[in-house]
Protein backbone atom coordinates (compact mmCIF):
# COMPACT_ATOMS: atom_id res chain seq x y z
CA UNK A 1 0.00 0.00 0.00
CA UNK A 2 1.33 3.40 -0.68
CA UNK A 3 1.86 5.49 2.16
CA UNK A 4 0.77 9.24 2.79
CA UNK A 5 2.98 11.50 3.79
CA UNK A 6 0.80 13.52 6.64
CA UNK A 7 1.41 16.85 7.38
CA UNK A 8 -0.33 19.14 10.02
CA UNK A 9 0.28 21.09 13.39
CA UNK A 10 -0.13 18.94 16.75
CA UNK A 11 -0.20 20.92 19.52
CA UNK A 12 1.57 23.75 17.73
CA UNK A 13 4.47 21.28 16.04
CA UNK A 14 4.49 21.00 12.59
CA UNK A 15 4.11 17.01 12.29
CA UNK A 16 5.15 15.21 8.62
CA UNK A 17 4.74 11.27 8.72
CA UNK A 18 4.29 8.62 6.37
CA UNK A 19 1.42 6.86 7.42
CA UNK A 20 -1.19 4.33 6.08
CA UNK A 21 -4.38 6.32 4.34
CA UNK A 22 -6.57 3.83 6.23
CA UNK A 23 -5.30 4.80 9.33
CA UNK A 24 -8.05 6.94 11.78
CA UNK A 25 -6.56 10.13 13.47
CA UNK A 26 -6.76 8.50 16.41
CA UNK A 27 -4.20 5.57 15.71
CA UNK A 28 -2.14 8.11 14.02
CA UNK A 29 -1.88 10.10 17.65
CA UNK A 30 -1.72 7.05 19.57
CA UNK A 31 0.36 4.69 17.52
CA UNK A 32 2.75 6.97 15.63
CA UNK A 33 2.83 9.80 17.59
CA UNK A 34 2.43 8.47 20.91
CA UNK A 35 0.25 11.11 22.54
CA UNK A 36 -1.56 8.11 24.19
CA UNK A 37 -3.89 10.87 26.43
CA UNK A 38 -6.62 10.46 23.46
CA UNK A 39 -8.65 7.88 24.13
CA UNK A 40 -10.80 5.27 22.27
CA UNK A 41 -14.12 4.05 24.21
CA UNK A 42 -16.50 2.35 21.45
CA UNK A 43 -14.67 3.13 18.22
CA UNK A 44 -17.66 4.57 16.33
CA UNK A 45 -18.27 8.08 17.60
CA UNK A 46 -20.49 7.69 20.57
CA UNK A 47 -18.43 8.00 23.77
CA UNK A 48 -16.27 11.22 22.97
CA UNK A 49 -13.40 9.73 24.71
CA UNK A 50 -11.28 10.12 21.29
CA UNK A 51 -12.35 13.77 20.92
CA UNK A 52 -9.71 16.48 19.70
CA UNK A 53 -9.87 19.70 18.45
CA UNK A 54 -9.48 20.45 15.06
CA UNK A 55 -8.83 23.86 13.65
CA UNK A 56 -10.97 25.29 16.93
CA UNK A 57 -13.86 22.62 16.38
CA UNK A 58 -14.56 19.27 18.79
CA UNK A 59 -14.17 16.09 16.38
CA UNK A 60 -14.04 12.44 17.59
CA UNK A 61 -10.79 11.30 16.26
CA UNK A 62 -12.35 7.81 15.49
CA UNK A 63 -14.18 8.90 12.97
CA UNK A 64 -11.43 10.89 11.10
CA UNK A 65 -9.37 8.96 8.45
CA UNK A 66 -5.57 10.01 8.32
CA UNK A 67 -6.03 12.26 5.32
CA UNK A 68 -8.39 14.02 6.46
CA UNK A 69 -6.06 15.48 8.82
CA UNK A 70 -3.72 16.84 6.50
CA UNK A 71 -2.68 20.62 6.73
CA UNK A 72 -5.17 20.78 9.52
CA UNK A 73 -4.22 22.09 13.31
CA UNK A 74 -4.98 19.10 16.08
CA UNK A 75 -5.21 19.84 19.94
CA UNK A 76 -4.94 16.97 22.02
CA UNK A 77 -4.68 16.61 25.47
CA UNK A 78 -1.12 17.03 25.85
CA UNK A 79 -1.42 20.63 24.17
CA UNK A 80 -3.44 22.22 26.24
CA UNK A 81 -1.44 22.93 29.39
CA UNK A 82 0.80 25.84 28.72
CA UNK A 83 5.04 25.30 29.95
CA UNK A 84 3.91 22.40 32.19
CA UNK A 85 1.15 24.69 34.07
CA UNK A 86 -2.22 23.47 34.39
CA UNK A 87 -4.85 24.79 31.70
CA UNK A 88 -7.59 26.53 33.82
CA UNK A 89 -9.98 23.78 33.20
CA UNK A 90 -7.56 21.19 34.54
CA UNK A 91 -6.89 22.84 37.91
CA UNK A 92 -11.24 23.41 37.70
CA UNK A 93 -11.65 19.37 37.34
CA UNK A 94 -9.22 18.87 40.36
CA UNK A 95 -11.11 20.96 42.34
CA UNK A 96 -14.56 20.06 41.71
CA UNK A 97 -13.85 16.30 42.18
CA UNK A 98 -14.75 16.10 37.90
CA UNK A 99 -11.94 13.47 37.97
CA UNK A 100 -12.69 9.66 38.99
CA UNK A 101 -11.50 7.25 36.36
CA UNK A 102 -10.25 9.28 34.24
CA UNK A 103 -10.63 7.72 30.99
CA UNK A 104 -13.38 10.13 29.38
CA UNK A 105 -11.34 13.50 31.20
CA UNK A 106 -9.23 14.21 28.38
CA UNK A 107 -11.60 14.18 25.87
CA UNK A 108 -14.10 16.05 28.39
CA UNK A 109 -11.51 18.53 29.14
CA UNK A 110 -11.39 19.40 25.13
CA UNK A 111 -15.11 19.50 24.80
CA UNK A 112 -15.59 22.14 27.62
CA UNK A 113 -12.41 24.18 25.73
CA UNK A 114 -14.09 24.22 23.16
CA UNK A 115 -17.20 25.06 24.69
CA UNK A 116 -15.65 28.12 26.51
CA UNK A 117 -13.75 29.46 23.65
CA UNK A 118 -17.07 29.43 21.69
CA UNK A 119 -19.37 31.03 24.96
CA UNK A 120 -17.96 32.21 27.75
CA UNK A 121 -20.81 32.49 29.81
CA UNK A 122 -22.11 29.40 29.10
CA UNK A 123 -25.22 28.66 31.60
CA UNK A 124 -26.01 24.85 32.94
CA UNK A 125 -27.42 23.83 30.22
CA UNK A 126 -25.56 25.54 27.07
CA UNK A 127 -22.62 23.42 29.61
CA UNK A 128 -25.08 20.28 29.15
CA UNK A 129 -25.28 20.76 25.73
CA UNK A 130 -21.45 21.41 25.24
CA UNK A 131 -20.56 17.65 27.06
CA UNK A 132 -23.56 16.23 25.20
CA UNK A 133 -20.85 14.40 22.94
CA UNK A 134 -18.54 13.00 25.96
CA UNK A 135 -19.96 9.97 28.19
CA UNK A 136 -18.63 9.97 31.77
CA UNK A 137 -19.96 6.47 33.33
CA UNK A 138 -18.31 7.55 36.92
CA UNK A 139 -19.54 11.11 37.98
CA UNK A 140 -23.10 11.16 37.03
CA UNK A 141 -22.25 14.60 35.35
CA UNK A 142 -22.69 16.86 38.11
CA UNK A 143 -19.41 17.86 38.85
CA UNK A 144 -18.46 18.26 36.00
CA UNK A 145 -20.85 20.61 35.14
CA UNK A 146 -19.62 22.48 38.08
CA UNK A 147 -15.87 22.14 36.89
CA UNK A 148 -16.69 24.03 33.91
CA UNK A 149 -18.93 26.49 35.45
CA UNK A 150 -16.09 26.70 37.94
CA UNK A 151 -13.47 27.42 35.09
CA UNK A 152 -15.74 29.80 33.03
CA UNK A 153 -15.61 31.90 36.17
CA UNK A 154 -12.04 31.31 36.58
CA UNK A 155 -11.43 32.75 33.22
CA UNK A 156 -13.73 35.50 33.82
CA UNK A 157 -11.67 36.53 36.55
CA UNK A 158 -8.45 36.26 34.48
CA UNK A 159 -9.57 38.70 32.10
CA UNK A 160 -10.86 40.77 34.00
CA UNK A 161 -7.64 41.51 35.74
CA UNK A 162 -5.93 41.19 32.33
CA UNK A 163 -7.77 44.36 31.63
CA UNK A 164 -6.88 46.58 34.56
CA UNK B 1 -13.32 15.65 67.88
CA UNK B 2 -9.59 15.39 67.30
CA UNK B 3 -7.87 17.09 64.29
CA UNK B 4 -7.44 14.93 61.04
CA UNK B 5 -5.79 15.68 58.14
CA UNK B 6 -7.69 13.93 55.61
CA UNK B 7 -11.63 13.12 57.19
CA UNK B 8 -14.05 15.82 56.35
CA UNK B 9 -12.06 18.04 54.26
CA UNK B 10 -11.54 17.87 50.31
CA UNK B 11 -8.44 16.23 49.21
CA UNK B 12 -7.41 16.53 45.87
CA UNK B 13 -7.02 13.16 43.69
CA UNK B 14 -3.47 11.92 44.10
CA UNK B 15 -3.87 10.37 40.50
CA UNK B 16 -5.75 13.41 39.43
CA UNK B 17 -2.68 15.54 37.74
CA UNK B 18 -2.30 12.52 35.52
CA UNK B 19 -5.70 11.92 34.65
CA UNK B 20 -6.55 15.78 33.62
CA UNK B 21 -3.16 15.90 31.57
CA UNK B 22 -3.61 13.00 29.74
CA UNK B 23 -0.23 11.39 31.56
CA UNK B 24 -2.35 8.18 33.20
CA UNK B 25 -1.13 5.17 31.46
CA UNK B 26 -4.14 2.48 30.86
CA UNK B 27 -3.81 -0.45 29.47
CA UNK B 28 -3.61 -0.01 26.27
CA UNK B 29 -1.57 2.75 26.46
CA UNK B 30 1.56 0.85 27.86
CA UNK B 31 4.25 1.33 25.56
CA UNK B 32 5.82 -2.50 24.69
CA UNK B 33 7.81 -2.21 21.94
CA UNK B 34 8.32 -5.31 19.60
CA UNK B 35 4.68 -6.80 21.60
CA UNK B 36 2.61 -9.21 19.77
CA UNK B 37 -0.91 -8.62 19.00
CA UNK B 38 -3.67 -10.91 20.65
CA UNK B 39 -7.14 -11.69 19.17
CA UNK B 40 -9.74 -14.28 20.54
CA UNK B 41 -11.98 -16.44 18.17
CA UNK B 42 -15.02 -16.36 19.82
CA UNK B 43 -18.05 -18.98 19.44
CA UNK B 44 -20.91 -18.30 17.43
CA UNK B 45 -23.38 -20.44 18.78
CA UNK B 46 -25.04 -20.63 22.62
CA UNK B 47 -24.16 -24.25 23.74
CA UNK B 48 -22.06 -27.27 22.30
CA UNK B 49 -18.91 -29.25 22.28
CA UNK B 50 -15.67 -28.23 20.84
CA UNK B 51 -15.12 -31.20 18.08
CA UNK B 52 -12.06 -30.04 16.34
CA UNK B 53 -10.39 -26.66 15.97
CA UNK B 54 -8.19 -26.25 13.05
CA UNK B 55 -5.71 -23.83 12.27
CA UNK B 56 -3.69 -24.59 9.50
CA UNK B 57 -4.96 -22.02 7.05
CA UNK B 58 -4.55 -19.05 9.71
CA UNK B 59 -0.81 -20.25 10.22
CA UNK B 60 -0.32 -19.39 6.79
CA UNK B 61 -1.00 -15.63 6.91
CA UNK B 62 2.23 -13.63 7.00
CA UNK B 63 2.35 -12.62 10.42
CA UNK B 64 0.73 -14.93 12.72
CA UNK B 65 3.32 -16.54 14.97
CA UNK B 66 0.71 -19.09 16.92
CA UNK B 67 -2.55 -19.70 17.56
CA UNK B 68 -3.70 -21.26 21.16
CA UNK B 69 -6.49 -23.41 22.04
CA UNK B 70 -7.67 -25.24 25.31
CA UNK B 71 -5.17 -27.88 24.46
CA UNK B 72 -2.30 -25.52 25.13
CA UNK B 73 -3.44 -24.79 28.92
CA UNK B 74 -0.67 -25.72 31.02
CA UNK B 75 -2.06 -25.60 34.08
CA UNK B 76 -5.93 -25.94 35.56
CA UNK B 77 -8.11 -24.92 33.21
CA UNK B 78 -10.44 -23.44 34.52
CA UNK B 79 -10.77 -19.94 37.17
CA UNK B 80 -13.11 -17.71 39.26
CA UNK B 81 -13.61 -15.96 41.92
CA UNK B 82 -16.00 -17.90 44.17
CA UNK B 83 -16.50 -21.19 41.94
CA UNK B 84 -13.63 -22.36 39.49
CA UNK B 85 -15.87 -23.02 36.27
CA UNK B 86 -14.80 -20.60 33.90
CA UNK B 87 -12.20 -21.94 31.07
CA UNK B 88 -9.48 -19.57 29.74
CA UNK B 89 -10.21 -21.52 26.48
CA UNK B 90 -13.01 -23.80 26.13
CA UNK B 91 -13.76 -27.40 24.75
CA UNK B 92 -17.20 -27.06 26.02
CA UNK B 93 -18.97 -23.88 24.16
CA UNK B 94 -21.76 -22.48 27.73
CA UNK B 95 -22.65 -18.95 25.64
CA UNK B 96 -22.07 -17.33 22.30
CA UNK B 97 -18.83 -15.23 23.04
CA UNK B 98 -17.17 -18.47 25.21
CA UNK B 99 -13.39 -18.30 23.73
CA UNK B 100 -12.15 -21.07 21.71
CA UNK B 101 -8.77 -19.85 20.14
CA UNK B 102 -6.13 -17.05 20.77
CA UNK B 103 -4.30 -15.83 18.03
CA UNK B 104 -0.44 -14.20 18.45
CA UNK B 105 0.28 -12.37 15.19
CA UNK B 106 3.14 -9.50 15.00
CA UNK B 107 0.24 -6.78 13.60
CA UNK B 108 -3.24 -6.64 14.80
CA UNK B 109 -4.82 -6.95 11.10
CA UNK B 110 -2.73 -10.08 10.73
CA UNK B 111 -4.73 -11.48 14.10
CA UNK B 112 -8.15 -10.19 12.91
CA UNK B 113 -8.13 -12.17 9.23
CA UNK B 114 -6.29 -15.34 11.06
CA UNK B 115 -9.86 -15.01 13.38
CA UNK B 116 -11.40 -15.57 10.00
CA UNK B 117 -10.28 -18.39 8.72
CA UNK B 118 -9.81 -20.77 11.72
CA UNK B 119 -12.74 -23.95 11.51
CA UNK B 120 -14.01 -24.65 14.52
CA UNK B 121 -16.29 -27.80 14.71
CA UNK B 122 -18.93 -27.80 17.27
CA UNK B 123 -21.83 -29.87 18.44
CA UNK B 124 -24.58 -28.10 19.43
CA UNK B 125 -26.32 -28.55 22.27
CA UNK B 126 -29.80 -27.05 22.93
CA UNK B 127 -29.30 -23.54 24.57
CA UNK B 128 -31.16 -22.92 27.72
CA UNK B 129 -31.69 -19.05 27.51
CA UNK B 130 -34.52 -19.24 30.29
CA UNK B 131 -33.91 -19.59 34.10
CA UNK B 132 -37.08 -21.51 34.48
CA UNK B 133 -36.33 -23.73 31.63
CA UNK B 134 -32.36 -24.03 32.95
CA UNK B 135 -34.38 -25.60 36.21
CA UNK B 136 -36.40 -28.58 34.50
CA UNK B 137 -35.12 -31.59 35.83
CA UNK B 138 -35.06 -32.60 31.90
CA UNK B 139 -32.91 -29.78 30.81
CA UNK B 140 -29.74 -30.51 29.08
CA UNK B 141 -26.89 -29.71 32.17
CA UNK B 142 -24.65 -26.23 31.46
CA UNK B 143 -22.38 -27.97 34.08
CA UNK B 144 -21.31 -31.14 35.40
CA UNK B 145 -22.97 -30.21 38.78
CA UNK B 146 -26.60 -29.19 37.28
CA UNK B 147 -28.32 -25.69 36.58
CA UNK B 148 -29.14 -24.37 39.84
CA UNK B 149 -25.65 -23.28 41.12
CA UNK B 150 -26.55 -22.56 45.08
CA UNK B 151 -29.68 -21.73 47.05
CA UNK B 152 -29.55 -19.41 49.88
CA UNK B 153 -32.04 -19.27 52.73
CA UNK B 154 -33.05 -16.62 54.96
CA UNK B 155 -36.13 -17.46 57.61
CA UNK B 156 -37.35 -15.75 60.71
CA UNK B 157 -40.83 -16.51 62.45
CA UNK B 158 -43.87 -17.93 60.87
CA UNK B 159 -44.94 -16.33 57.62
CA UNK B 160 -47.79 -18.87 56.91
CA UNK B 161 -49.62 -18.02 60.30
CA UNK B 162 -49.28 -14.71 59.57
CA UNK B 163 -49.98 -14.49 56.02
CA UNK B 164 -53.74 -15.96 57.73
CA UNK B 165 -53.84 -12.77 60.51
CA UNK B 166 -52.92 -10.15 58.10
CA UNK B 167 -55.01 -7.35 57.22
CA UNK B 168 -53.71 -6.80 53.34
CA UNK B 169 -51.95 -9.14 51.27
CA UNK B 170 -50.41 -8.31 47.49
CA UNK B 171 -48.32 -11.02 45.51
CA UNK B 172 -46.59 -10.26 42.52
CA UNK B 173 -44.23 -11.08 40.14
CA UNK B 174 -41.09 -8.98 39.29
CA UNK B 175 -38.46 -9.24 36.80
CA UNK B 176 -35.35 -7.07 35.82
CA UNK B 177 -33.01 -6.71 32.71
CA UNK B 178 -29.48 -7.65 32.43
CA UNK B 179 -26.98 -4.29 32.64
CA UNK B 180 -23.56 -3.98 30.67
CA UNK B 181 -21.64 -1.96 32.87
CA UNK B 182 -20.19 -0.15 30.01
CA UNK B 183 -16.93 1.34 31.62
CA UNK B 184 -15.77 3.63 29.18
CA UNK B 185 -12.23 2.20 28.85
CA UNK B 186 -12.53 -1.98 27.43
CA UNK B 187 -10.48 -4.49 28.77
CA UNK B 188 -6.50 -3.90 27.86
CA UNK B 189 -3.24 -5.09 29.11
CA UNK B 190 -0.09 -6.40 28.01
CA UNK B 191 2.29 -9.08 29.23
CA UNK B 192 6.36 -10.05 29.04
CA UNK B 193 8.60 -11.94 31.10
CA UNK B 194 10.90 -10.55 33.06
CA UNK B 195 13.24 -13.85 33.26
CA UNK B 196 11.07 -16.60 34.67
CA UNK B 197 8.84 -14.42 36.23
CA UNK B 198 5.48 -13.55 34.06
CA UNK B 199 4.48 -9.81 34.65
CA UNK B 200 0.83 -8.81 33.38
CA UNK B 201 -0.50 -5.10 33.50
CA UNK B 202 -3.77 -4.52 33.10
CA UNK B 203 -7.15 -2.65 33.44
CA UNK B 204 -8.44 -4.62 36.93
CA UNK B 205 -10.16 -4.02 40.06
CA UNK B 206 -8.41 -7.65 41.29
CA UNK B 207 -5.21 -7.85 41.25
CA UNK B 208 -4.78 -10.19 43.78
CA UNK B 209 -7.71 -12.80 42.27
CA UNK B 210 -5.87 -12.50 39.09
CA UNK B 211 -2.90 -13.51 40.27
CA UNK B 212 -3.79 -17.03 42.17
CA UNK B 213 -6.55 -17.62 38.86
CA UNK B 214 -3.09 -16.83 36.19
CA UNK B 215 -0.94 -19.03 38.29
CA UNK B 216 -3.54 -21.65 38.42
CA UNK B 217 -4.34 -21.82 34.56
CA UNK B 218 -0.94 -21.45 33.38
CA UNK B 219 0.13 -23.96 36.26
CA UNK B 220 3.10 -21.38 37.38
CA UNK B 221 3.90 -20.85 41.19
CA UNK B 222 2.18 -17.61 42.59
CA UNK B 223 5.25 -15.98 43.26
CA UNK B 224 6.69 -16.29 39.45
CA UNK B 225 3.39 -14.48 38.79
CA UNK B 226 3.27 -10.55 38.95
CA UNK B 227 -0.08 -8.55 38.34
CA UNK B 228 0.68 -4.51 37.82
CA UNK B 229 -3.09 -2.93 38.14
CA UNK B 230 -2.37 -0.03 35.03
CA UNK B 231 -4.54 2.92 35.21
CA UNK B 232 -8.41 1.18 35.70
CA UNK B 233 -11.17 3.33 33.26
CA UNK B 234 -13.60 2.45 35.37
CA UNK B 235 -14.87 -0.99 36.83
CA UNK B 236 -18.30 -0.89 38.32
CA UNK B 237 -17.93 -4.42 39.44
CA UNK B 238 -17.46 -5.74 35.72
CA UNK B 239 -13.26 -5.31 36.15
CA UNK B 240 -13.45 -8.11 39.69
CA UNK B 241 -13.40 -10.49 37.20
CA UNK B 242 -10.52 -12.24 34.67
CA UNK B 243 -10.86 -10.96 31.21
CA UNK B 244 -7.74 -10.59 29.21
CA UNK B 245 -5.36 -11.53 32.00
CA UNK B 246 -5.10 -15.30 31.41
CA UNK B 247 -5.03 -14.75 27.60
CA UNK B 248 -2.07 -12.21 28.27
CA UNK B 249 0.04 -14.94 30.39
CA UNK B 250 -0.40 -17.72 28.05
CA UNK B 251 0.77 -16.07 25.24
CA UNK B 252 3.84 -14.49 26.84
CA UNK B 253 4.69 -17.47 29.05
CA UNK B 254 4.76 -19.84 25.75
CA UNK B 255 6.45 -17.50 23.29
CA UNK B 256 8.59 -15.78 25.90
CA UNK B 257 7.94 -12.21 23.74
CA UNK B 258 5.75 -9.60 25.08
CA UNK B 259 2.13 -9.44 24.30
CA UNK B 260 -0.53 -7.10 23.77
CA UNK B 261 -4.14 -7.60 23.83
CA UNK B 262 -7.12 -4.14 23.77
CA UNK B 263 -11.11 -5.24 23.22
CA UNK B 264 -12.87 -3.68 21.15
CA UNK B 265 -16.02 -2.10 22.73
CA UNK B 266 -18.05 -4.96 21.03
CA UNK B 267 -15.61 -7.49 22.55
CA UNK B 268 -15.90 -6.03 25.57
CA UNK B 269 -19.78 -6.01 25.56
CA UNK B 270 -20.16 -9.65 24.23
CA UNK B 271 -17.59 -11.44 26.71
CA UNK B 272 -17.56 -9.70 30.03
CA UNK B 273 -20.12 -9.91 33.00
CA UNK B 274 -23.55 -8.16 33.38
CA UNK B 275 -26.13 -7.04 35.76
CA UNK B 276 -27.78 -10.42 37.51
CA UNK B 277 -31.36 -10.46 35.20
CA UNK B 278 -33.62 -11.33 38.39
CA UNK B 279 -37.10 -12.81 38.23
CA UNK B 280 -38.65 -12.75 41.61
CA UNK B 281 -41.89 -13.43 43.35
CA UNK B 282 -42.61 -11.56 45.97
CA UNK B 283 -45.83 -11.24 48.88
CA UNK B 284 -46.18 -9.00 51.59
CA UNK B 285 -48.51 -8.45 54.17
CA UNK B 286 -49.11 -5.77 56.88
CA UNK B 287 -51.87 -5.35 59.34
CA UNK B 288 -54.52 -2.35 59.21
CA UNK B 289 -52.26 -0.02 60.55
CA UNK B 290 -49.80 -0.26 57.68
CA UNK B 291 -47.17 -2.52 59.62
CA UNK B 292 -45.52 -5.32 57.87
CA UNK B 293 -46.09 -8.72 59.39
CA UNK B 294 -44.29 -10.87 56.58
CA UNK B 295 -42.51 -11.36 53.51
CA UNK B 296 -42.27 -14.26 51.29
CA UNK B 297 -40.36 -14.47 48.36
CA UNK B 298 -38.67 -16.63 45.81
CA UNK B 299 -35.56 -14.91 43.56
CA UNK B 300 -34.25 -16.57 40.53
CA UNK B 301 -30.99 -14.51 39.25
CA UNK B 302 -29.77 -15.77 35.57
CA UNK B 303 -25.82 -16.24 35.95
CA UNK B 304 -26.02 -17.09 32.48
CA UNK B 305 -22.98 -18.91 31.35
CA UNK B 306 -20.32 -19.09 34.62
CA UNK B 307 -20.80 -18.08 38.37
CA UNK B 308 -18.05 -14.99 38.37
CA UNK B 309 -19.93 -13.60 41.76
CA UNK B 310 -23.60 -14.86 40.83
CA UNK B 311 -23.67 -16.82 44.72
CA UNK B 312 -22.35 -13.86 46.50
CA UNK B 313 -25.39 -11.40 44.58
CA UNK B 314 -27.76 -14.15 45.45
CA UNK B 315 -27.27 -14.23 48.94
CA UNK B 316 -26.55 -10.68 48.85
CA UNK B 317 -30.13 -10.37 47.10
CA UNK B 318 -31.66 -12.75 49.84
CA UNK B 319 -30.21 -10.78 52.73
CA UNK B 320 -31.50 -7.23 51.60
CA UNK B 321 -35.15 -8.83 50.20
CA UNK B 322 -37.11 -6.57 52.78
CA UNK B 323 -35.67 -3.41 52.00
CA UNK B 324 -34.40 -0.78 54.66
CA UNK B 325 -37.57 -2.28 56.39
CA UNK B 326 -38.50 -4.13 59.97
CA UNK B 327 -40.50 -7.31 59.39
CA UNK B 328 -41.03 -10.16 61.80
CA UNK B 329 -41.79 -12.82 59.76
CA UNK B 330 -39.54 -13.65 56.82
CA UNK B 331 -38.66 -16.64 54.27
CA UNK B 332 -37.21 -15.92 51.51
CA UNK B 333 -35.38 -18.46 48.63
CA UNK B 334 -32.86 -17.19 46.68
CA UNK B 335 -31.38 -19.37 43.44
CA UNK B 336 -28.54 -18.28 41.44
CA UNK B 337 -28.98 -20.92 38.09
CA UNK B 338 -26.57 -21.38 34.80
CA UNK B 339 -28.36 -20.32 31.91
CA UNK B 340 -26.42 -20.03 28.15
CA UNK B 341 -26.61 -16.36 28.14
CA UNK B 342 -23.78 -14.14 28.94
CA UNK B 343 -22.62 -14.48 32.56
CA UNK B 344 -23.50 -12.25 35.09
CA UNK B 345 -21.39 -10.90 38.17
CA UNK B 346 -20.80 -8.21 40.51
CA UNK B 347 -22.41 -4.85 39.35
CA UNK B 348 -23.02 -1.90 42.02
CA UNK B 349 -25.25 -2.73 44.58
CA UNK B 350 -24.76 -7.03 44.28
CA UNK B 351 -28.49 -7.84 43.86
CA UNK B 352 -29.45 -5.35 46.10
CA UNK B 353 -30.72 -2.72 43.39
CA UNK B 354 -32.82 -5.41 42.24
CA UNK B 355 -34.47 -6.30 45.49
CA UNK B 356 -34.86 -2.05 46.20
CA UNK B 357 -37.28 -2.10 43.23
CA UNK B 358 -39.08 -5.04 44.34
CA UNK B 359 -39.74 -4.18 47.95
CA UNK B 360 -40.24 -0.88 47.23
CA UNK B 361 -42.55 -1.44 44.57
CA UNK B 362 -44.26 -3.55 47.28
CA UNK B 363 -44.72 -1.16 49.94
CA UNK B 364 -46.30 1.28 47.33
CA UNK B 365 -48.64 -1.42 46.63
CA UNK B 366 -49.34 -1.85 50.03
CA UNK B 367 -49.86 1.73 50.86
CA UNK B 368 -52.26 1.75 48.16
CA UNK B 369 -54.30 -1.04 49.56
CA UNK B 370 -54.49 0.47 53.18
CA UNK B 371 -55.23 4.03 51.87
CA UNK B 372 -51.91 5.33 53.24
CA UNK B 373 -49.49 7.87 51.58
CA UNK B 374 -46.24 6.17 50.59
CA UNK B 375 -44.17 7.95 53.00
CA UNK B 376 -46.44 7.24 55.83
CA UNK B 377 -46.55 3.66 55.16
CA UNK B 378 -42.54 3.34 54.92
CA UNK B 379 -42.55 5.82 57.95
CA UNK B 380 -44.44 3.01 60.29
CA UNK B 381 -41.92 0.25 59.40
CA UNK B 382 -38.42 1.71 58.87
CA UNK B 383 -35.41 0.01 60.74
CA UNK B 384 -34.52 2.03 63.63
CA UNK B 385 -31.93 1.33 66.79
CA UNK B 386 -32.78 -1.58 68.11
CA UNK B 387 -34.56 -3.24 65.44
CA UNK B 388 -34.35 -6.51 64.06
CA UNK B 389 -33.14 -7.52 60.73
CA UNK B 390 -34.33 -10.12 58.38
CA UNK B 391 -31.37 -12.56 59.21
CA UNK B 392 -31.60 -11.46 63.17
CA UNK B 393 -28.88 -9.30 63.42
CA UNK B 394 -29.97 -6.30 66.23
CA UNK B 395 -29.42 -3.10 64.74
CA UNK B 396 -28.08 -1.50 67.89
CA UNK B 397 -25.68 1.57 66.67
CA UNK B 398 -27.10 3.83 63.58
CA UNK B 399 -29.19 3.18 61.46
CA UNK B 400 -30.09 6.13 59.12
CA UNK B 401 -32.75 5.75 57.21
CA UNK B 402 -35.61 6.97 59.16
CA UNK B 403 -33.74 10.32 58.78
CA UNK B 404 -32.97 9.86 55.42
CA UNK B 405 -36.43 9.79 54.42
CA UNK B 406 -37.45 12.91 57.13
CA UNK B 407 -35.07 14.79 54.55
CA UNK B 408 -36.11 13.52 51.31
CA UNK B 409 -39.02 14.61 52.15
CA UNK B 410 -38.46 17.92 53.20
CA UNK B 411 -36.60 18.73 50.16
CA UNK B 412 -39.11 16.86 47.72
CA UNK B 413 -41.98 19.63 49.29
CA UNK B 414 -39.28 22.78 48.67
CA UNK B 415 -38.71 21.89 45.42
CA UNK B 416 -42.14 20.71 44.09
CA UNK B 417 -44.38 22.79 45.79
CA UNK B 418 -47.96 21.39 44.66
CA UNK B 419 -46.59 18.15 46.58
CA UNK B 420 -49.30 18.72 49.57
CA UNK B 421 -46.81 17.64 51.97
CA UNK B 422 -48.47 19.59 54.56
CA UNK B 423 -51.45 17.25 53.81
CA UNK B 424 -49.64 14.44 54.51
Amino acid sequence: MDLFQLEMKVNGEAVSVPVNPGLRLLDVLRDVLHLSGTKEGCGEGECGACSVIIDGELVDSCLVLAPQAHNREIITIEGISADGELDTLQSAFLEAGAVQCGYCTPGMILAAKVLLSKNPKPGRQDIARGIAGNLCRCTGYAKIIKAVELAAAGLQQKEGEAGV
Amino acid sequence: MSETSIVGKTVLRVDGPAKVRGESRYGADIDIPGALFLKVLRSEVPHGLVKRIDAAEALKIPGVVRVFTHADVPGENSYGIIVKDQPALTDKVRFRGDALALVAAETDVAAKRALEVIKVEIEELPPLYDVWAAMDEKAPEIHAKGNILTVSRVKKGDVDAALETAAVVVSRRYTTQRVEHCYIETEAGVAYMDDDTLVIKAGTQNPHYDRRDVSRVLGLPINRVRIVQSATGGGFGGKLDISVQCFLGLAALKLGRPVRIVYDRRESIIATGKRHPFFVEYTSAATKEGKLLAVKAKIVGDTGAYASYGPATLNRAAVHATGPYEVLNVDIKALCVYTNNPFSGAMRGFGTPQMAFVAESQMDLLAQALQLSPLEIRRRNVLRPGSLTATGQRLDKSVGIGATLEAAWEKACQVMPGLGGEAR
